[in-house]
């Protein structure tokens, strides 16, 4: 028996959430594209005025701008590669049968660094890392090493960014590949344990597989995090020294909210949105296919 | 007939002077505020000592007045984007904070009402306001723009050299250094051994690296943002000698002076890591405060060093001003609440209290600076600034980003001092050419 749901019930379904989702996503979204598309400081707001895709232009050719989306991709570079190796190691461990007090207390320690604030992060590193006063110094001395100047200098500055991101998301990456793991049906998995005493060929053959969708969820989410990454490099660094730790998200805020023109942050903000867009259609049609 | 005339023309006079006369005695705050009793008032504060002042006298004004003042407490970084993005989509703020670098900003935007709209009415202008009581260059510096006057003194500051007299003692010093020279020559080599240093110079990348540490080695120098044509001035020779100055002074810094901001600075002081430092008068009470420091005992404050051009010290602080989409009623109240707060009457208040007022007669005491040591050294750097320590047009807001970033990467050794102060010259004048500087289109003030 075949039964047709009216199109006024899928209505009241379906329109609350597509309201809700146009009034706090698409409506703003547009209004920065016509912003993007003005002379539009806050502080000069007598001189207003349509300026088609100037800001565009200058935004694609303005080497700060590369520079910024330059350093937010060696960050992701040498991030989430780290991030999904160890996170891939802890799932793995926690993936095993046994322990299960100790997997639980595990569990619920890795969401942890997820659940703090990203600007408290951010402030945290600047104490635990002060080269003076820090704890993480501090530590080093125990075994010799003299005080590192993490947040006084560029190179170090920036490695901090990327340890302090790789400790705040390897926890993420973790459960989703878990959660990813038990998809895995236990008879082909135990199957494969008979036929094979290689761990590795085991996670290659049977249980990678079902570990894509999860892979490109974690890439998916990293990447646009990673674009995003505001709170954590601001209160840390504040974008220095210098702009070794200006990621692309910091720059914009400093266009839009420091410098008030939002026009020209409104034009930066539309390109990485598209880049997102982009980046995120590649991971797919490149991954997912393995698992349609 | 005429006579009787002239008598009656000189006793309406002499009356009309003697009620004029009888009215000035008669204002009193109650009665000013009678007609704005329920009004409350909008403004942001700080975190900072001279703000926590007003906030233990506002219930007296409250009180007396029936108007109340609501404050936010917002931290530094975000206080000017919260009152742009308030007055420009006219929301609630009454009393605009300003930082002496807003203040073109603020009033070529019209969002502030010049201060005589309010001095000119008999029912609202306290008879004892006394303008001419102010320190003129902060009553100019912070209050005023284009010749104008919009807000009053309220949280005020000069660049002072705290110094660790014990530090100094040791090194066989009996006085601070009196020009910067002597900091590099003498105090430098002597106090930096034994992991502790001879100055700290805070430099992180925010408006601290602008005006605590670029602007502060220019104009002791000779040198400063602009010249008269408002071109860049950062390449002049008097100019790159400050800078070079400040590169060189380096060596007796903390490592990764760059990463510094006011807390690390006051820190290293108050740990006693760091013999001297040029800091904001705002922050004496943290440094002689046994709770904050281990070197209380040994602070003492003189006025920042000289250069080859004089003393010019660093200079910041804010005044509050009467936002112009209040209405009449917030207004009135808000120039009430503002000169209340600045008056002659409450400074010695606001100064026990933890403020620094920017009245004259509130320092007349000689006692005064027993108590505290920092008011010899801030009236006479007060005396010595210049008001255009850093430039106080709209375009501040932008010119400052550009300085924080290559002035960092000067100090870094990233970009050489020519190719950095070349790079923020071209970069300043291509803001000031676009806000119409050089065609005539805007008058040339900072």
């Amino acid at each position: 028996m075949s039964f047709r749901v009216p199109r006024r019930t899928i209505a009241a379904f379906l329109g609350p959430a597509v309201a809700a989702l146009a009034i706090v996503g698409i409506v703003p979204l547009l209004y920065a594209v016509w912003k993007s598309l003005h002379y539009f400081n806050l502080t000069k707001i007598a001189q207003q005025r349509f300026v088609g895709l100037d800001n565009y232009g200058a935004v694609l050719t303005d080497p700060v701008f590369w520079q910024a989306m330059g350093r937010t991709a060696l960050l992701f570079a040498i991030a989430v590669p780290v991030q999904i190796a160890l996170g891939l190691v802890i799932a793995l461990v926690l993936h095993r049968p046994g322990l299960s007090f100790g997997k639980t207390l595990t569990r619920l320690s890795l969401v942890l660094p997820m659940a703090t604030t990203y600007a408290v992060v951010g402030l945290l590193a600047q104490v635990m890392l002060n080269q003076k006063y820090g704890v993480i110094n501090q530590m080093l001395g125990w075994v010799g090493i003299d005080a590192i100047n993490f947040i006084g200098d560029p190179t170090n500055a920036f490695i901090a960014v990327v340890l302090w991101d790789i400790w705040q998301w390897t926890p993420f990456v973790a459960l989703v590949l878990l959660a990813g793991l038990s998809t895995v049906p236990p008879e082909i998995e135990e199957a494969a344990k008979l036929e094979t005493r290689s761990n590795w060929t085991v996670l290659r053959h049977v249980q990678l597989p079902f570990l894509i969708p999860s892979l490109v969820a974690v890439l998916i989410l990293r990447t646009a995090d990673t674009l995003k990454l505001f709170d954590m490099p601001f209160t840390m660094t504040r974008g220095g020294p210098g702009s070794a730790t200006e990621f692309i998200a910091v720059l914009i805020e400093r266009v839009g909210n420091r410098q008030f023109d939002i026009g020209m942050a409104a034009a930066q903000s539309i390109i990485m949105l598209a880049i997102t867009i982009i980046l995120a259609r590649l991971y797919i049609r490149l991954f997912y296919r393995e698992v349609r | 007939m005429k006579l009787k005339s002239h008598v009656s023309a000189i006793a309406l006079t002499a009356s009309a002077m003697a009620g004029l006369a009888g009215a000035a005695q008669a204002w009193t705050l109650e009665e000013a505020a009678k007609p704005y009793a329920g009004t409350e008032l909008e403004v942001l504060f700080l975190d900072r000592p001279g703000y926590n002042a007003a906030i233990k006298m506002l219930p007296e004004f409250e009180a007396a007045t029936g108007i109340k003042v609501n404050y936010t407490t917002v931290p530094y970084e975000n206080a000017l984007g919260e009152q742009v993005r308030d007055f420009v989509a006219g929301g609630d703020l009454d009393i605009a904070l300003i930082d002496l670098v807003w203040m073109g900003n603020f009033a070529e935007n019209g969002w502030i009402v010049p201060s005589e709209t309010f001095i000119n009415d008999p029912a609202l202008a306290d008879p004892e306001l006394d303008m001419a009581d102010f320190f003129p260059l902060v009553l100019d510096a912070f209050g005023s723009w284009n010749g104008v006057n919009y807000g009053l003194p309220f949280d005020n500051y000069s660049g002072l050299l705290f110094y660790n007299k014990c530090l100094l003692e040791e090194a066989g010093f009996d006085k601070p250094p009196a020009t910067w020279q002597e900091v590099m020559d003498v105090y430098g080599p002597a106090l930096t051994k034994d992991g502790k240093f001879a100055y700290a110079l805070q430099s992180k990348r925010n408006e601290t690296q602008s005006a605590d540490s670029f602007a502060r080695f220019l104009w002791p120098f000779g040198g400063s943002f602009l010249d008269a044509e408002f071109k860049s001035n950062l390449n002049s020779p008097e100019s790159q000698a400050g800078l070079q100055f400040r590169q060189d002074l380096m060596k007796f810094m903390p490592e990764g002076i760059v990463a510094y901001d006011h807390a690390e600075t006051v820190n290293a002081f108050a740990q006693g890591d760091v013999a001297m430092i040029t800091e904001w008068s705002a922050f004496y009470s943290t440094v002689v405060s046994p709770e904050t420091s281990k070197v209380a005992d040994c602070v003492e404050i003189a006025p920042e060093p000289t250069g080859p051009a004089g003393r010019k010290p660093a200079l910041g602080g804010f005044s509050l001003a009467v936002a112009n989409q209040a209405d009449d009623a917030e207004k009135a109240a808000a120039w009430l609440f503002i000169q209340w707060v600045t008056s002659k009457a409450k400074a010695g208040q606001y100064l026990e209290m933890g403020g620094v007022p920017a009245r004259q007669s509130a320092y007349a005491d000689p006692a005064l600076a027993a108590t505290y040591k920092y008011i010899p050294a801030l009236v006479e750097s007060w005396q010595e600034g210049v008001p255009e320590f850093r430039p106080r047009f709209a375009e501040w807001p932008a010119i400052t980003e550009i300085v924080q970033e290559w002035g960092t990467k000067i100090m870094l050794g990233e970009v050489s001092i020519e190719e950095g102060s070349k790079m923020i010259g071209e970069k300043m004048e291509a803001v000031l050419a676009e806000a119409g500087y050089y065609d005539g289109k805007k008058p040339l003030a900072q």
